[in-house]
C-alpha cells in the first residue's frame, strides 16, 4: 500500500498509567526500585502502547511518556541544577500559601499529583531528555515516531521558585537563556539521531492570555 | 524533522468548567513568527473556539487538528470527526491537515484522565476518520 501523506493521524503524547508502571516510578523516585527494574517495567507499557497504535493504525507514533512523572517535571531525571519537589516542599517556598492551595482546589488538582521541577542550580543537561526514548521506539516499529519535549516558556515558568532560583540566577530571563540551550541541544540530537517529529508542549501560553490570574503560580 | 507546537488549555480534571476557555486569537502575534512546522491545536472541546481564527491566519503551516477529547468517555463518531476535518479543510490542503487527540491521555502520571480501552477506542475513530477524508478528498 502507498504510504499515506493526507490527513496523517497521530496523538499528542502521554497514555494511561497502568497501576504497575505508577508503583514502579514511585519506587524508582524513593529509590527502592533500581534504575533498571524501572526501566524494564516502562519497556514493557511502551511496548504494548505500541502495539494498540499499530494496531489501531495510526501514521505516527509516540511511546505514550510512560517514563515520565508528567511531561515537563520529567527532567529532573536528565538536567543538572534541578529537584522534584511535591507541593510539600513547594509550600515551603511559594509566597501565598493559602492561595496556591486554594488555587489547587478551585482547579481540581490534587496536591498529590503535583511535582514540580524545581531550579535550584546552574541547569545543563546530565543526559539526552529522550534520544533514549526515540532508540527504544526504533526497535519497536518501522513507522515515523513523535517525539514531545516540554517547551520553553513552560520550563522557565514552572522552574522559577524566587526563594530557590534567585540563589543562582538573578532573573527569569537568565535561567531562560541556559533552558532554550538544553531544548536547543537538544532538538538538534534528536534530528542527527533521525526523529521525524518533535512536538514541544507549551500549555502555559493559553494559561497566560485566558486565566483571569495570569501572575499567579500555577502547577504548570 | 517536523517541529510542532502544542496549545491547550489545561488537561488536569475531567471536569471541564475548571478548565481553561478562549480562542486562539490573542495568541496569534505571538504564534505567528514562530519558526514552527505544525501547531497541533485542540479543537475537540468548544473551549477552544472556532477554526477560522487559525484558519485565517495560521495556514501557512500545518494543522495538528484535535479531533477526540481525551478527558471523555464516550467515543467521538467518526461522522464528528469528519465534519471536523472537513471544516478545516475550507483552510487547509488535505497534507497540511493531521488528526490527533486534543492532548494526551495521562499528562500526569498519576492523574491519567482516561483508561487504555477507550484511548484505543479514540484512536480507532481518529483512523476511521482518515480513511473516509483520504477517499473523498486524498
Amino acid at each position: 500500500m502507498a504510504t499515506n501523506n493526507t490527513f496523517l493521524t497521530t496523538q499528542v503524547g502521554s497514555w494511561p498509567r497502568s497501576k504497575t508502571m505508577l508503583k514502579a516510578l514511585r519506587g524508582y523516585q524513593k529509590g527502592t526500585v533500581s534504575r533498571n527494574e524501572f526501566n524494564n517495567v516502562a519497556n514493557d507499557e511502551i511496548r504494548r502502547t505500541v502495539e494498540l497504535q499499530e494496531k489501531a493504525g495510526l501514521d505516527i507514533l509516540v511511546d505514550g511518556e510512560h517514563r515520565r512523572e508528567s511531561f515537563y517535571a520529567f527532567i529532573t531525571d536528565k538536567v543538572a541544577g534541578t529537584a522534584l519537589m511535591s507541593l510539600a516542599d513547594m509550600l515551603d517556598y511559594v509566597e501565598d500559601k493559602a492561595a496556591f492551595e486554594e488555587m489547587l482546589r478551585t482547579m481540581d488538582m490534587p496536591a498529590s499529583a503535583v511535582k514540580n521541577p524545581t531550579c535550584v542550580g546552574k541547569l545543563s543537561r546530565k543526559e539526552s531528555l529522550a534520544l533514549g526514548d526515540l532508540r527504544f521506539m526504533r526497535n519497536l516499529t518501522s513507522k515515523p515516531v513523535k517525539i514531545t519535549l516540554p517547551g520553553p516558556y513552560l520550563l522557565t515558568r514552572s522552574m522559577w521558585v524566587t526563594a530557590l532560583t534567585r540563589k543562582v540566577y538573578r532573573n527569569h530571563k537568565k535561567m531562560a537563556d541556559d533552558v532554550v540551550k538544553i531544548l536547543r541541544e537538544e532538538l538538534i540530537d534528536l534530528r542527527d539521531a533521525g526523529c521525524e517529529f518533535v512536538q514541544f508542549d507549551e500549555p502555559v501560553l493559553t494559561e497566560v492570555v485566558m486565566s483571569e490570574e495570569c501572575e499567579r503560580r500555577t502547577f504548570m | 524533522m517536523r517541529i510542532g507546537l502544542h496549545i491547550c488549555r489545561g488537561n488536569w480534571s475531567k471536569q471541564e468548567e475548571v478548565l481553561l476557555k478562549g480562542d486562539y486569537a490573542r495568541l496569534l502575534p505571538a504564534l505567528q513568527p514562530m519558526q514552527i512546522d505544525q501547531f497541533v491545536l485542540e479543537y475537540a472541546t468548544p473551549r477552544a473556539g472556532d477554526i477560522d481564527v487559525v484558519g485565517k491566519h495560521l495556514a501557512d503551516r500545518e494543522l495538528g487538528l484535535g479531533v477526540v477529547n481525551p478527558r471523555t468517555d464516550e467515543v467521538e463518531p467518526v461522522e464528528y470527526i469528519v465534519a471536523k476535518a472537513e471544516k478545516a479543510l475550507e483552510y487547509y490542503r488535505p497534507d497540511q491537515l493531521f488528526l490527533n487527540t486534543d492532548c494526551g491521555f495521562g499528562c500526569f502520571a498519576s492523574r491519567s484522565v482516561n483508561v487504555e480501552e477507550v484511548a484505543f477506542q479514540k484512536l480507532c475513530a481518529i483512523v476511521e476518520a482518515a480513511k473516509i477524508l483520504r477517499s473523498r478528498f486524498g
